[in-house]
């Protein structure tokens, strides 16, 4: 019965999350806008004078930005190509009848619930570490010279360091969408003489194409602020190899104290971010009439 | 799939897949044996597996010189305080929302998981400008707010599908069973929601407990959580590496085991219902 | 006691008027059965009765007293819905104490009743589960077992076997007549179904699109249907209806035969056509007869051993008092 009064009974029991995750989102938003248009540096005290779109014109023609737009996409892509395609396979091996399925699903979606300074900093020291890490061990064990990974191959040494981080959440919602799937349907296809191969093509991945596109578009809200990893294993270099746009924004603003460039920067950001939002967004709201 | 599979084809498959297993949670298991070496077994070549002296050592060290757990309870506080806090302003929300929808209800929702997709690094200076005028740097209550604003959204949402499925005819059987508004809330309406909202409140614990971003933004020493305090083993520290493990071990074993026990709300909570 | 009357009840959603003002009186002890299609507002009108929903305009009296504006609770009713809606974190014993605990009944009561509740409806072994390990018919005797206690002015039951397999639906429906039968107390119940309403009612509502069509005993609804709706919705297999030359021969826009008041003759008769499919059912056959003058194929009841498969002439005729004459509008000529 939604009567007048049930109504406003429900507006009030509201009211508390929208005032307040509209302050969070509103006030900050419109900060950020407006520092980005001032020269303001922290470590330069005095008035912030209105420079109009200098900041942006400064962020977006330093070269480090850039390298840090082509190390995010880079980052993004390569850890989704990993997470996706090794959570694709995975979820068709585990749901395949086997003993101890349950420690086996611990064990792989395990990683998930390290916080990323732990893993970030284990992966550095005692795997990918030139001198004592195990990778340097095995290498020598076969003959080969020590790679030292972060300061050789810093940007591909953190997709695999997230991509590990990343590749149980994959699995896990591709594996809850597999055994959502009909086994009728797998049934009747048997039937129709389709062999194991063209039953995973045209029943299993038509399947998942909707989970498949949830975790590609909920990663990448995620990879995209990927800040930890990089913080605690390279400081975003060597230079800037390492640098994605999250972390160019903290080191502008907390490292430089240039809020004036970080506030452009964390618009840039911003901006980005909504692209995918947006995408997002649309397959949840569709999900909702259903 | 109601064949018989052969015995033989299972032991493949468990072959392989207790093969994937140990692979990936690999680097787990060598940080937590680590953790039981001395320091010189820890970087021992050729390594060392299961055979050496197991110590304790290492988890006294970690305390002795840094005072883990102040560190540790400031991770316990924030996490659950920031998640409590949210449950608060989130139940009455999600409630009216499940039970009362009105034509804004889908949009009112849908607006609320925009804000989660705002990248925290957007509004990073403001905020680190806000904590810094208002005191709030290397607070608790700062974070706790902070953690419970960006992670309002998750709960709201796992709280609301969670009601959703609570079938309206049972409310109703109960309205001609003679209940009230308020023995219905007690008796029929708390019991069915109880479970939804404690999935949420793991959930969330998890989430919190690993946030790092503003956990490392906004801290330095006193209000440092896990995530922050281990960060500060990047060096030389990190080169000790049995303390690393110790150090590491304990921030991610409480969670590690409240993970294990939420696979199942996990894919519900961060896919906002879209994958069930 | 147990007399419902409504008087120009109205029900609105929206603007979309789903219920038109309608009256009706169910009186005390009596079994009523709101049958319809789905979306005629069957359900709809009983949750106006229940108090689930609110009335746009008009009034509900529940033993001459008002209580259009009672909520649920206060007007003495107890209903069973289509998914039993059993709590299910609470034993069978606690959900059918449910409502005497609401009513603040002492605990000696309490347990009587209930025990007496199960034993009637044959739940005394499964007292202390949960709904959740119970079969569907145990369920839907949990269901009714938590409304006999409140000893209810009516019952009402929301289309209360459609989740039910074909055979224990079938015994559902004789333990509730059963049990109207013993409690005498008013029952309201709805269903698409309407052998469900034919083998249960005393009195039959047959709605359409929130108007009442027809009220009346069974087989009055049987016997003097009062437009080709009802016809058509009461009785199976279904009443053929005819139109054209040979309605016209009757002074009528359409005529209505049941497939029962046909006969199969040797010869002549007043259709002949061919046999198309033959449903055998041993005691009786239906054979969908296929005639030159209608797109439709005629179905008539035969008897379990008559001679005609697929593809043979057959020749019929019906019994000239059973013939239904409708006019332009579908209303009965009497």
């Amino acid at each position: 019965m939604a009567t007048q009064h049930s109504r406003a009974a429900a507006r009030f029991m509201i009211a508390p999350s929208v005032i307040l995750l509209l302050a969070w989102m509103v006030v900050p938003l419109a900060m950020t806008l407006w520092f980005s248009f001032l020269r303001y540096n922290l470590l330069m005290p005095g008035d912030n004078p209105f420079v109009g779109f200098d900041n942006y014109s400064y962020f977006l023609t330093d070269p480090a930005f850039q390298a840090a737009i082509v190390n995010t996409l880079l980052l993004v892509v390569g850890v989704l190509i990993i997470t996706v395609g090794g959570g694709i396979g995975l979820a068709v091996l585990l749901a395949q009848p086997m003993w101890g399925t349950g420690i086996i699903r611990i064990m792989v979606i395990s990683p998930f619930f390290i916080m990323p300074t732990v893993s970030a900093l284990v992966w550095k020291n005692m795997f990918m570490n030139p001198v004592n890490g195990l990778f340097a061990y095995g290498a020598d064990l076969l003959g080969l010279q020590p790679f030292d990974f972060l300061t050789q191959a810093p940007l591909a040494s953190i997709i695999g360091i997230v991509s590990w981080q990343w590749l149980p959440f994959a699995t896990l919602i591709l594996l809850t969408a597999m055994q959502s799937l009909d086994s009728d349907q797998m049934e009747a296809a048997e039937m129709d003489g389709a062999s194991a191969f063209s039953r995973f093509f045209y029943i299993t991945l038509p399947h998942l194409a909707r989970a498949i596109t949830v975790v590609i578009l909920i990663q990448t809200i995620f990879l995209l602020s990927i800040f930890a990893e990089i913080l605690v294993t390279t400081n975003g270099g060597p230079g800037v190899a390492s640098t994605n746009l999250t972390y160019l924004v903290y080191a502008e603003s907390l490292l430089r104290f240039d809020v004036g460039t970080g506030s452009a920067g964390g618009v840039v950001a911003i901006i980005l971010a909504n692209i995918v939002a947006i995408f997002l967004m649309r397959m949840i709201g569709k999900n909702l009439d259903a | 799939m109601a064949r018989a599979i052969t015995p033989g084809r299972k032991a493949v498959n468990t072959a392989i897949g207790a093969g994937i297993g140990i692979l990936i949670f690999f680097p787990i298991l060598w940080t937590f044996l680590t953790s039981f070496k001395s320091e010189a077994t820890a970087i021992a070549d050729p390594p060392v597996w299961f055979f050496f002296d197991w110590t304790f050592e290492n988890y006294g060290a970690v305390q002795e010189r840094s005072n883990y757990f102040r560190h540790f309870w400031n991770s316990v506080i924030i996490s659950v305080g920031s998640t409590v806090l949210g449950l608060l302003i989130a139940v009455p929300a999600a409630w009216a929302m499940a039970f009362v929808p009105g034509k804004q209800t889908k949009n009112v929702l849908m607006w609320m998981l925009s804000t989660k997709m705002l990248p925290p690094v957007g509004v990073l200076v403001p905020l680190y400008l806000i904590f810094r005028d208002w005191g709030l740097l290397d607070t608790r209550t700062g974070l706790v707010i902070v953690l419970m604003l960006i992670n309002l959204p998750i709960i709201i949402w796992m709280l609301y599908t969670y009601f959703k499925e609570i079938p309206g005819e049972i409310l109703e059987a109960a309205r001609m069973d003679g209940a009230g508004l308020q023995s219905e809330i007690i008796y029929v309406l708390t019991p069915m929601a109880v479970p939804g909202i404690a999935s949420t409140l793991l959930l969330n614990i998890i989430l919190a407990w690993n946030e790092a971003f503003w956990t490392l933004n906004l801290t330095a020493s006193n209000a440092a959580p896990l995530t922050a305090f281990i960060a500060s083993y990047s060096s030389p520290e990190g080169l000790f590496y049995a303390k690393l493990s110790a150090a590491s071990t304990m921030a991610i074993a409480p969670i590690l085991i409240m993970g294990w026990f939420s696979q199942k709300q996990l894919v519900r909570g961060l896919t906002f219902g879209a994958v069930k | 006691m147990g007399r419902i009357t409504l008087e120009k009840v109205q029900k609105k959603f929206g603007d979309v008027e789903v219920i038109p003002p309608l009256d009706l009186t169910i009186e005390d002890g009596e079994f009523v059965v709101f049958v319809g299609p789905s979306g005629c507002g069957k359900s709809t009108l009983l949750r106006l009765i229940a108090g689930l929903e609110d009335v746009s305009g008009g009034e509900i009296r529940i033993d001459g007293k008002p209580a259009t504006d009672l909520p649920p609770a206060k007007r003495g009713l107890a209903m069973v819905f289509q998914s039993y809606a059993l709590y299910p974190h609470m034993s069978v014993r606690k959900n059918i104490a449910f409502p005497m605990k609401m009513a603040g009944m002492s605990q000696e009561e309490q347990d009587e009743k209930i025990s007496k509740a199960a034993e009637v409806l044959n739940l005394t072994d499964y007292l202390d589960r949960r709904p959740g390990q119970l079969s569907g018919g145990q369920r839907q005797r949990v269901a009714i077992g938590r409304a006999i206690v409140r000893e209810p002015a009516a019952f009402l039951f929301d289309e209360p076997l459609s989740n039910l397999d074909a055979a224990l639906r079938v015994g559902m429906r004789l333990e509730i007549s059963e049990l109207h039968k013993r409690l005498e107390t008013t029952m309201v119940y709805v269903t698409h179904d309407q052998v469900e309403a034919m083998t249960m009612a005393d009195k039959i509502v047959v709605l359409r699109a929130g108007n009442i069509e027809q009220v009346g005993s069974p087989l009055e609804l049987y016997k003097t249907p009062r437009n080709t709706f009802v016809a058509g919705f009461i009785g199976s297999p279904k009443m053929n209806l005819i139109e054209g030359d040979i309605a016209r021969k009757h002074d009528a826009r359409t005529i209505g035969v049941r497939p029962e008041h046909l006969q199969v003759v040797d010869s002549g008769g007043t259709f002949t056509g061919k046999v198309g499919v033959a449903e055998h059912l041993g005691s009786d056959t239906f054979f969908h007869v296929h005639l030159d003058e209608m797109d439709e194929p005629m179905t008539v009841r035969a008897g379990g051993e008559v001679g005609l498969s697929h593809g043979d002439t057959i020749h019929l005729s019906p019994q000239p008092d059973k013939i239904h004459r409708f006019d332009d509008r579908g209303l009965r000529i009497a």
